[in-house]
């Protein structure tokens, strides 16, 4: 974790904070630290992550004790107190989340002390620990969450035996995380089970205080909303399950199975509607996929919830081969342990250059030679980072992962039957929109 | 000790009389900065905004061939991957290679923070360095950083000797002032401190042997030259069309003009000390820099307001013109161009005249285009600037002759901005890149104040000012219909009261 980062692909925990807390309904932000931490996070995600955009209350609208040199010094608490008064006065809120960021972390300032004192006087209001060098944008997902579900909201009277919660996808740093959200609330629906997304603009902070009664917690990652998932099950005594996030038929086939076996339910009827759905669509590209000759290469540079998933989907849906899975998130050991099954050639970089020089080093080109089998014809799927790589390659880019600044991102997701489609249209109208 | 001898430069606090917060009329502010009284003020209540650092990232992604490190945790640097797309467009347009700028980020955890950060500053510049081959390294300093002591200045002294690049250290740890324009002077210290700003002789020049008998004649060529070239400072916020148009005018006195130090390479900012005269396009954005250059190279400068709109940009070629005695041809470039630009922009200025228009961003071109939209008839409800210091008062005792009557608000603050459209109810914001989109959630029509795409300043950019807003006002069905489909996260009861209600003296 500790070496210096080419143009890393995550900010620091308030980061990530920040947008968790910008995507969740009437949550209010209280950003404790320097003034410029919240628009300067803020605005890198809201263009970076397939223009985003701001929520409800983020970016320059979120409220910030903006301390300077004074509370430096002397410390930031009655700065913080002052702010949570008039934000409470002024902001629109049903919680307030005070985030912290380096500065007022390492002066020491008792936060929890300020914040309790609120939440005695009946203000809805929890503070997150979130200082910038104790972790990048994927733990601030986790700490917020954790903070809200485990540390702030009661347990619940009854379980709802149908109710899931959906947790594992990072908004922004998963660009497609709303329509692979609404996608997976969709076949679970199928299946009749209500799910709790918290990040799609069907979610009321109802669903925020229905989720300690859920019956099952799925975790769309192997990595990030673990941790929350098995707090949540220590204070709630949810379960969870961790999964992968379903891309395309294959897949999703498996997904509704096993959810479907959790909940005692038959998923044979939504499987056998699904695969219809995708087939009466995806059958009819065959003409254009076969007779394009449009089998590809493909290298894959994502995080690590969306590695295998897209691999998987591109390798079982597509026939096409993939050699590389690059995946771009800083892991412990044990988490990138998680993620090899073996199944594709997952490697650990995350800086651009190192990238693009291992693609190198893995499959040189054939500089001109008469017979040389190299990677072509060759896809790239990945981050607008990937774009010059692509083209230095001669290859085929999408754009799908963090950072994502060539493409706007509102319902498009990859998840699910409806998800391998659109994933489809979109590698391959990459190769089309040259035609003119 | 003289300010330009030291490592760390002074904040914009701690060198000239600035405030970020005030609510009031135009003369009160002018009162309030000379009197010291600007910088008293603070607010109760404060949304988050943008610090001295990302602004002096935002300068250095400029740089042709540099590589910028972040020394600091993993997210400060966040908006490097904007900016460095963002520069490497703007590298394009002005005919330079497109290539964005590489930048590392030391990424101190917290192991980091307790024993220091200063081995790791060192590898990455290395790393920089082999991994890039740059030209020149930034090296941003950061918040964290500045706490916890790390010696910077130490670790760039002793890279300068090891790496092949020139090491530039940009001292900006956001937490040291409150106001963005800090980082010009940052950025300018950085330059001034880290590089030569002279040719070098048999690398950039071949020196002329006094012994020679065309000796007398080479010098004469030299000082001519010199004598007609201008350096033109740019900032961020003005675009390559602007610095063509600029070009244009300048050229058609007969000078050859050069632009720094955006978007500049190490070779050209060694060109900086040829040049009769520096000139700044923004009041506030350039003292610190042409100050030690006439101190450095005797070179005097000018700061004469920011060339948009008739007025503003005849004086500002007057102000060029004059120490080069080409005051007359100045003033015959301006009556001819306005006359070509004043039939152009009739049929606008008919759209635009007797609108009411609220003005948000730079003090300086906010307050130079209220003077500008005022003269073409628009009502000037309020003006709105980021931050104000002396350095913006003579743009200010203009707004003051011309729209006196305008609310002045000196604030980042998007809850008073969101307030006056609200309350003022403008039929026009002309505003500052990112509030663009809350603008148009609040269904008012409004175009951008600047735009590094776009052209601004002189006569081809008042035309495209104008057409601009006659364009937004042909159809304005998108913010009308999206504004009715969002919920504000403010209460009500604020925009039953004053705009300034959370400002203490």
């Amino acid at each position: 974790m500790g070496e210096c980062l080419e143009r890393p692909r995550a900010a620091c925990s308030l980061g990530g904070a920040l947008v968790t807390l910008a995507n969740l309904p009437d949550v209010v932000p209280i950003i404790h630290t320097s003034g410029g931490c919240g628009g300067n996070l803020s605005a890198a995600i809201a263009f970076g992550a397939g223009y985003l955009g701001d929520g409800y209350c983020n970016g320059r609208a979120s409220p910030t004790t903006a301390v300077s040199e004074t509370e430096v010094v002397f410390g930031g608490t009655d700065r913080l107190t002052e702010q949570i008064r008039a934000t409470l006065e002024l902001m629109d809120g049903k919680l307030y989340v005070v985030a912290t960021g380096c500065m007022t972390e390492m002066i020491g300032d008792d936060v929890g002390g300020v914040v309790g004192e609120f939440r005695d006087g009946g203000a809805p209001i929890l503070a997150v620990s979130t200082p910038s060098f104790k972790g990048d944008s994927y733990h601030g997902y986790d700490i917020v969450l954790d903070g809200i579900f485990n540390k702030y909201l009661p347990r619940a009277e009854r379980k709802n035996p149908k109710l899931v919660n959906l947790f594992g996808l990072v908004p922004g740093y998963d660009p497609f995380f709303r329509g692979d959200l609404a996608e997976v609330k969709r076949l679970l629906a199928g299946l009749g089970l209500t799910a709790n997304t918290f990040f799609t603009p069907d979610q009321t902070f109802a669903n925020i205080t229905s989720a300690p009664g859920a019956a099952l917690n799925i975790v769309l990652s192997r990595v990030w909303g673990v941790e929350t998932a098995r707090n949540f099950e220590e204070k709630h005594g949810t379960p969870f399950w961790v999964t992968d996030l379903p891309i395309g038929p294959e897949a999703t086939d498996a997904f509704l199975k096993e959810a479907a076996e959790r909940f005692g339910l038959d998923a044979g009827e939504s499987i056998e509607s699904g695969n219809r759905e995708f087939y009466g669509y995806f059958a009819r590209g065959a003409d254009l996929f076969c007779d394009g000759d449009l089998k590809r290469y493909a290298v894959t540079v994502t995080n690590s919830t969306y590695a295998l998933p897209l691999s998987r989907y591109l390798s079982a849906e597509l026939g096409w081969v993939v050699t590389d899975s690059f995946v771009t998130d800083k892991l412990t050991d044990a988490q990138q342990e998680a993620l090899a099954d073996g199944a594709f050639p997952i490697q650990f970089l995350t800086g651009t250059q190192e990238i693009a020089r291992a693609l190198k080093n893995n499959h040189p080109d054939g500089r001109g030679q008469r017979y040389f089998d190299d990677i072509s014809p060759l896809y790239i799927a990945g981050s607008t980072l990937e774009k010059r790589t692509a083209a230095a390659r001669g290859a085929n880019y999408l754009g799908v992962s963090f950072p994502l600044y060539d493409r706007i991102v509102t319902d498009r997701g990859y998840a699910g039957y409806r998800g391998g489609l659109h994933l489809f249209e979109d590698l391959i109208g990459q190769i089309m929109s040259v035609k003119s | 000790m003289n300010c330009y001898e030291q490592n760390v430069p002074p904040v914009r606090e701690a060198r000239l009389k600035v405030g970020d917060t005030f609510g009031g009329g135009v003369q009160e502010l002018l009162t309030c900065c000379r009197e010291g009284c600007l910088l008293q003020k603070n607010r109760s209540f404060w949304q988050a905004g943008s610090c001295m650092m990302n602004g002096a990232m935002m300068m250095a992604a400029t740089v042709e061939k540099s590589a910028v490190v972040v020394h600091s945790p993993g997210g400060c640097a966040a908006q490097m991957h904007f900016l460095s797309f963002q520069t490497s467009k703007g590298m394009s347009r002005r005919g330079k290679p497109n290539v964005p700028v590489p930048w590392l980020s030391t990424n101190l955890t917290e192991a980091d923070v307790i024993g220091g950060g200063e081995q790791k500053l060192r590898d990455t510049i290395r790393r920089a360095d082999e991994a890039f081959r740059p030209e020149i390294i930034f090296v941003v300093n950061t918040c964290a950083p500045a706490i916890i002591g790390d010696d910077v200045e130490e670790v760039v002294r002793q890279a300068r000797l090891e790496v092949s690049a020139d090491v530039v250290s940009l001292h900006c740890p956001g937490f040291k002032s409150r106001v963005f324009a800090s980082a010009y002077d940052m950025f300018y210290h950085g330059l001034l401190r880290g590089l030569a700003l002279s040719p070098k002789a048999w690398t950039d020049y071949r020196p002329i042997d006094d012994n020679d008998p065309a000796a007398a004649l080479k010098w004469q060529q030299y000082e001519y030259q010199k004598a007609h070239t201008v350096n033109v400072w740019n900032a961020t916020s003005i675009g390559s069309d602007d610095e063509k148009e600029i070009e244009r005018l300048l050229s058609a006195l007969g000078l050859a003009v050069r632009f720094y130090a955006e978007y500049s390479s190490r070779d050209e900012l060694r060109q900086v000390s040829e040049a009769a005269l520096n000139v700044s396009m923004c009041d506030v954005h350039d003292d610190y820099i042409l100050k030690f250059l006439e101190e450095k190279f005797g070179t005097p400068y000018v700061i004469a307001g920011m060339p948009v709109g008739f007025r503003h940009t005849r004086e500002w070629l007057l102000a060029v013109a004059r120490p080069l005695g080409l005051e007359k041809e100045a003033n015959a470039l301006a009556d001819c161009e306005e006359k070509l630009a004043r039939e152009a922009i009739a049929p606008f200025a008919d759209i635009v005249r007797g609108k009411r228009v609220l003005m948000y961003g730079g003090a300086v071109r906010v307050g130079v285009e209220a003077t500008v939209m005022a003269e073409l008839g628009l009502e000037v409800l309020g003006i709105r600037t980021y931050h104000y210091d002396e350095g913006a008062d003579e743009v200010f005792e203009d707004v003051k002759r011309v729209t006196p009557k305008s609310v002045v608000s000196i604030s980042t603050q998007l809850f008073e901005m969101t307030h006056q459209v609200k309350t003022l109810k403008p039929d026009l914001v002309i505003a500052h890149n990112g509030t663009q989109g809350y603008m148009a959630k609040l269904g008012v029509v409004s175009v951008q104040l600047f735009d590094s795409d776009k052209a601004f300043f002189g006569y081809a950019g008042l035309y495209q000012i104008l057409r601009r807003i006659a364009f937004e006002f042909k159809n304005t069905s998108y913010r009308d219909r999206l504004s009715r489909h969002i919920r504000l996260p403010y209460r009500q009861t604020y925009f039953e009261g004053d705009t300034f209600r959370y400002i203490k003296n």
